[in-house]
Order: C-alpha cells, then sequence, then structure tokens
C-alpha cells in the first residue's frame, strides 16, 4: 500500500482483479465508490474502501485469498485482511467476535465460531513459528453478509508438521486425517494438536461447514460427516486453507 | 481459592495466553492451603478453545486433581472445550454449579 494510504485504479484493479475500466463503471454506478480530490482529478480508494467492497462481495474476497495462498509470487493484500503475527490476529478474532456477538440469532453459538476460527488461525502460528517459507503471517477475512470466514497461511502445510512427530505419514490426506482425528503435533514431545480434532467436532455437532485444505488434499465437513475423507485437489497449496460457513 | 478466568479476557484461544495466565496465577497459588479446593469461574468469558485450555486447565489438574473445581458454564465453546480435554487426557473434572 502506498505511504499516502491511497490506493490508485491500478492497484486497486490488481488487489480485486477486475479490469481498471470495470472500476470506472463501478465508480459510476456506485458498485463501488472511487475517490477524487476534485471532480477531474485521477481516481484513488483508501484501503477501507476495498475492504469494506471485498467483506461484502464474497466471491473477490474469496478470489484474493486463493491468489495470495496459492501463488507463489507475492499478492498485494489490504491490511485489514492481513494478520503478519498472532496479536494481530488476537486482536482481528475479537473484532469478529464482537461483529457476531451483536446478531441475535447467533446468540447462544458464536462462541463455538470463534473458537474455530481461533483453533486454525492459531495454529497457523504455532506451527510455522521460524518456519514460515516465505511470507509469514495469515490471511483472515470474512463477509458476515454471506456468513463465511477464510483463512490461509503460506506456511509448510500439515504434511510437513506432522512428519516431524509421525516421520510415516506418506500424503497429505494421510496428514490430515491424521489431524482432524488423531491427538498428534508437529511440535512434539509437547502435547499439543488437538486444535483441529476440536474443529471437527465442533462442526460435526454443529449447523457449520468446514473446507480445509493442504498440500494436495483436502477435506470438507459438516453436519453430515460421519467419517472424515480427504480427497485430491487439482491445485497445490503449500500452506493451509480453511473456509467457515456458518 | 476462587480464579475469574474472565480477569485473562474475554477471548482466549491461543497457548501462549494460556501459558501467560498460567504463569500469572503461581503468586496467587502459593497461598492455596493444602485442602482447599481451586475453583475456576468463567463467567464473564466469551469464546474459549483448548488450546488456551490445555496450557492453563491441563497444568492445573494435574497438580491438584479433584481438588481443581470447576464452575459449570453454558458457554458451548467452553463445554466442548472441556470436553474434549476430559477425551484426551482421559479424565475427569470435578464440576459443580454456580
Amino acid at each position: 500500500m502506498a505511504e499516502t494510504g491511497k490506493i490508485d485504479i491500478k492497484q486497486a484493479a490488481a488487489i480485486l482483479k477486475v479490469n481498471p475500466e470495470t472500476l470506472r463503471r463501478w465508480d459510476r454506478n456506485n458498485r463501488l465508490k472511487a475517490r477524487r480530490d476534485t471532480p477531474t482529478a485521477h481516481r484513488y480508494y483508501f484501503e477501507v474502501d476495498l475492504a469494506d467492497f471485498l467483506a461484502d462481495n464474497y466471491k473477490y474476497l474469496a478470489d484474493l485469498a486463493f491468489r495470495w495462498a496459492f501463488t507463489k509470487e507475492s499478492v498485494d493484500l489490504p491490511d485489514s485482511f492481513y494478520c503478519e503475527d498472532s496479536f494481530v490476529f488476537k486482536a482481528r478474532l475479537s473484532k469478529l467476535e464482537n461483529a457476531l456477538l451483536k446478531e441475535r440469532a447467533l446468540a447462544d453459538f458464536f462462541p463455538l465460531i470463534t473458537s474455530v476460527v481461533g483453533e486454525i488461525g492459531n495454529n497457523s502460528f504455532d506451527h510455522n513459528i521460524g518456519h514460515w517459507p516465505d511470507i509469514p503471517g495469515i490471511f483472515f477475512g470474512y463477509s458476515l453478509k454471506s456468513r463465511k470466514i477464510i483463512l490461509a497461511d503460506r506456511g509448510q502445510g500439515v504434511l510437513t508438521t506432522l512428519k516431524r512427530v509421525k516421520p510415516d505419514l506418506a500424503s497429505d490426506e494421510e496428514a490430515l486425517l491424521t489431524a482432524f482425528t488423531q491427538s498428534i503435533s508437529g511440535r512434539g514431545p509437547e502435547k499439543r494438536g488437538n486444535g483441529l480434532k476440536y474443529v471437527r467436532k465442533v462442526v460435526v455437532k454443529n449447523a457449520m461447514d468446514l473446507f480445509f485444505q493442504s498440500g494436495q488434499a483436502s477435506v470438507k465437513i459438516n453436519k453430515k460427516s460421519v467419517d472424515i475423507k480427504p480427497v485430491k485437489e487439482k491445485k497445490y497449496l503449500t500452506g493451509t486453507l480453511a473456509i467457515i460457513k456458518y | 481459592m476462587k480464579i475469574e478466568i474472565k480477569k485473562f479476557g474475554k477471548t482466549l484461544t491461543s497457548r501462549d495466553s494460556g501459558q501467560e495466565a498460567y504463569k500469572a496465577v503461581q503468586k496467587q497459588l502459593e497461598e492455596l492451603k493444602k485442602d482447599e479446593e481451586l475453583v475456576l469461574d468463567f463467567a464473564g468469558v466469551n469464546t474459549f478453545t483448548p488450546s488456551w485450555g490445555d496450557e492453563f486447565i491441563t497444568p492445573l489438574h494435574n497438580l491438584y486433581k479433584q481438588r481443581l473445581v470447576l464452575i459449570k458454564s453454558q458457554n458451548p465453546s467452553i463445554a466442548a472445550t472441556l470436553e474434549l480435554l476430559t477425551e484426551i487426557y482421559q479424565t475427569e473434572f470435578n464440576f459443580k454449579e454456580k
């Protein structure tokens, strides 16, 4: 992001992966209003403009998360979606919690959502500390309108971290099955690694859906999930990506 | 002796902050009498996770066993966390109503 906090139309187009002409049209039809210092000056945006748009338009939010997680190159992320360390994540998680507890329909349920997000996000930090391959930290974004939350990291992935304590693991599928069903951790010999087990238990018992990918394997978990069945994905992901629908 | 968990925050999710909380109560625990119960009160906590709980409750439970008393909470993240810790460590917590 520029020092001034201003994002020009070209940068904004790159973040949203649309044509600058599309942004001009969105400005004209008020879908995403641009700013101008004078009526004829160049259009620009503040980060909050793009963040608000992304939070309201899950499709673009998901696309940004996927690009950030899957590509080798660095993708320009609005600061609002990037948690460089666990302290930033903690603060953003509290913000999500506050937003959820205001929704009356979620009164008895929001602690479970926040706890699941907390476990997944903290897992990324706990398992990659000192070992981030390129960019440290996580993507953390959500759309209250779509009731979806996305977390992603560019860490080492579940297989690599679990292999430290279970060297016989042979595939990403096996690693995911272990992570979601066994009490084991990549940070052994400490007694750790209950996070994803907890996530599975909560998701299965409640009205939530989870998609989780690491490496070339993914799992989908919901109320109907009796067993965890990892499947092979076409696209390889170095770290992890989780989508929670509530 | 009673410890109000909300004094460590409303959103208790990470191992780091669970460890910090555990360190923070050590001085207070020196005053716990030989047969006295250590009561944990979760009132006022919004979100609780196994990561935090494992760093705070597990070591207390290992030390004090049945002298560690947990006040039952309606919060589903507290209930689910304690259920998971019970399952993992094959143990039983000593619960009491308010």
